[in-house]
């Protein structure tokens, strides 16, 4: 059996837990012993990329397709140049069509950009905005 | 100001975005190419004052601008070789994947990486662009990031414009510029499975950044500032239209902007006054006819590509505005079948919306209410006050005041626009004056 291990940051997170466990211990235990076979860490929600095929069109989004109801079917580890190279991965996938796919950049260890909002509760700033509408938009007579 | 600071200040307005692009194209990384593209020009202050303006300012300062790139990216790898040889032995288990940047370092050193960059400034300004447009950026980053990468605004004139404080702009500007580095944006013409979208959404950018500039024009008290937005989308918008002569939905945005923005003074009249006024109100001696006629020909020029699209279809309605002499002499039903076609292309309930208002037009606002009554249920437009604006003032016409009243209200209760509330305030007055009046 495998199974897909997801790990979750919560918003109610105690903030000083007590008697965590070192990671590079657990990964140690658990890699060394052949019971790990892949595991990276995830940049936050903000950098998520949501990719959909609708009506023919891909259709890129900002963040993830969260608050809502979705179930996690699968995963894939995909390796591309760049984010369109990925894009087109994800888009060209059945359930990009019948569902949705999230593409979330892996974090390197030892290379973060140091700021102090990259954490998990780092603000959703400006989300819609004014919204993709602009092409149509705007009063009739103005 | 002296000569070389005028020859500084004219290259930062023609060059700015040029410069930025080349050492973004070479880097990869937006953040730095906005520093060494800065340090560039404040060299070019204080060594042209001693050795003179050279021959081609864009080049030298592309160069100069490079070479600071450069020795930032020797730097930082020096640094995070430290760092990553540190981490290395912390975290044996760490994978040593592919370095990001000391590929770029790589690249960078590669003469003729370098070398090419210098002979495409125009394929650098289009990659530039994609990657400030890229629709996995939130959108107002999107908008921002353009501003400032096309035209050398500061953060802090960007922040002005859209009239937030600096921080926030600041914050939005690093968020934007942050993912693209986290999640492998890279600064490239997208692939040509994705390019059709990509365009759409770069086109849909600059009419964001056009209506918040435009918007201001039909409020009294709209800045400068932030009108200067518009004239900045049309400029951006003429760069994009010349650097993809290919695209005729690039040609019908730049119509439609020139078209719509050619009535900016007359939004409010002359002199200015307090409530907007309708395109049927406005003074038409006040367009400006020099931009309509370009406005007509570039639009002309991307219908001639028979590959129509949203952007031709509103240009197309805008001509009919700017060519009629008098709002009597507005073809309205010709606008009407318009909207057909353009509605086919989006079905977007605000184009159905803007439709309806046309149909009570053409043929009188019985007819204009009947079709809205079939688009009111659109979710989308729930909370957009637009509709019970579209639906008070066809009452209005067609004689049904107290109605009209009630759907004047309702649309003030739901409206998020200056310009839009000071001409429903004024359209429910006359209302309620005239009622008075007749009891």
């Amino acid at each position: 059996m495998r199974y897909l291990m997801l790990v979750l940051s919560t918003p109610d997170a105690p903030a000083e837990p007590e008697g965590v466990p070192a990671i590079e211990d657990w990964v140690r235990d658990t890699y060394g012993s052949g019971r790990g076979v892949l595991g990276e860490r995830l940049r936050p929600p903000v950098d998520a990329v949501g990719v959909q095929v609708r009506a023919g069109e891909v259709v890129v989004t900002d963040g993830p397709f969260s608050e809502t109801k979705e179930v996690v079917a699968g995963f894939d580890v995909i390796e591309a140049p760049d984010l369109d190279e990925a894009i087109t991965i994800a888009a060209a996938h059945p359930m990009a069509y019948a569902g949705a796919i999230e593409l979330r950049p892996f974090w390197p260890l030892g290379l973060g950009d140091g700021s102090p909002e990259d954490g998990p509760g780092a603000a959703d700033e400006g989300a819609a905005g004014a919204a993709g509408q602009g092409a149509v938009g705007g009063p009739a007579g103005a | 100001m002296t000569d070389v600071g005028q020859a500084v200040a004219e290259a930062f307005r023609d060059e700015w975005g040029r410069v930025l692009a080349a050492v973004a194209r070479s880097t990869g990384d937006l953040d730095l190419a906005e520093d060494c593209a800065q340090e560039a020009f404040a060299v070019a202050l204080r060594t042209w004052q001693r050795d003179g303006v050279p021959e081609r300012p864009g080049a030298w300062l592309t160069t100069t601008a490079r070479r600071r790139a450069l020795d930032r990216l020797r730097r930082r790898a020096v640094e995070t070789e430290k760092v990553t040889t540190a981490a290395r032995l912390a975290e044996p288990l760490t994978t040593a994947s592919a370095d990001p940047v000391l590929e770029a370092v790589g690249a960078a050193d590669d003469a003729a990486g370098w070398a090419g960059a210098a002979d495409d400034p125009d394929g650098d300004l289009l990659r530039l662009i994609f990657t400030c447009c890229h629709p996995a950026l939130p959108l107002e980053g999107r908008v921002a990031l353009t501003l400032r990468s096309l035209t050398g605004m500061t953060t802090a004139q960007v922040a002005r414009a859209f009239l937030v404080p600096e921080t926030t702009m600041a914050q939005r500007l690093t968020r934007a510029k942050r993912k693209i580095r986290a999640a492998g944006i890279a600064v490239r013409v997208p692939p040509p499975d994705l390019l059709h979208e990509r365009v759409s959404a770069v086109l849909a950018v600059l009419y964001v950044l056009f209506t918040e500039g435009y918007d201001a024009w039909a409020e009294p008290d709209g800045t400068p500032d932030r009108r200067a937005l518009a004239g900045d989308a049309v400029r951006v918008a003429r760069l994009v239209a010349r650097l993809l002569p290919d695209e005729p939905e690039a040609r019908g945005l730049l119509a439609l902007l020139l078209l719509q923005h050619a009535r900016r003074d007359a939004r409010l009249g002359r002199p200015a006054g307090d409530v907007p006024r309708t395109i049927e109100e406005q003074d038409r001696s006040l367009w400006r006819h020099d931009e309509i006629s370009e406005g007509l020909t570039v639009l002309d020029d991307a219908l001639a590509r028979r590959r129509p699209g949203p952007y031709q279809v509103q240009a197309a309605i805008a001509a009919l505005h700017a060519r009629a002499p008098s709002p009597e002499a507005t073809d309205w039903a010709e606008i009407e079948a318009l909207y057909d076609v353009l509605l086919g292309m989006t079905r977007s309930p605000v184009v159905a919306l803007n439709r309806a208002v046309a149909v009570g037009m053409a043929r009188g606002p019985e007819a204009g209410l009947r079709v809205l009554d079939d688009v009111a249920a659109a979710p989308e437009l729930a909370a957009y006050h637009l509709l019970p604006a579209a639906r008070a003032d066809l009452l209005r016409r067609a004689g049904r005041t107290a109605e009209a009243v009630a759907e004047y209200r309702r649309a003030l209760d739901q409206v998020d626009r200056e310009g839009d509330r000071r001409l429903l305030r004024s359209r429910l007055a006359a209302l309620q004056e005239g009622e008075a009046r007749e009891v």
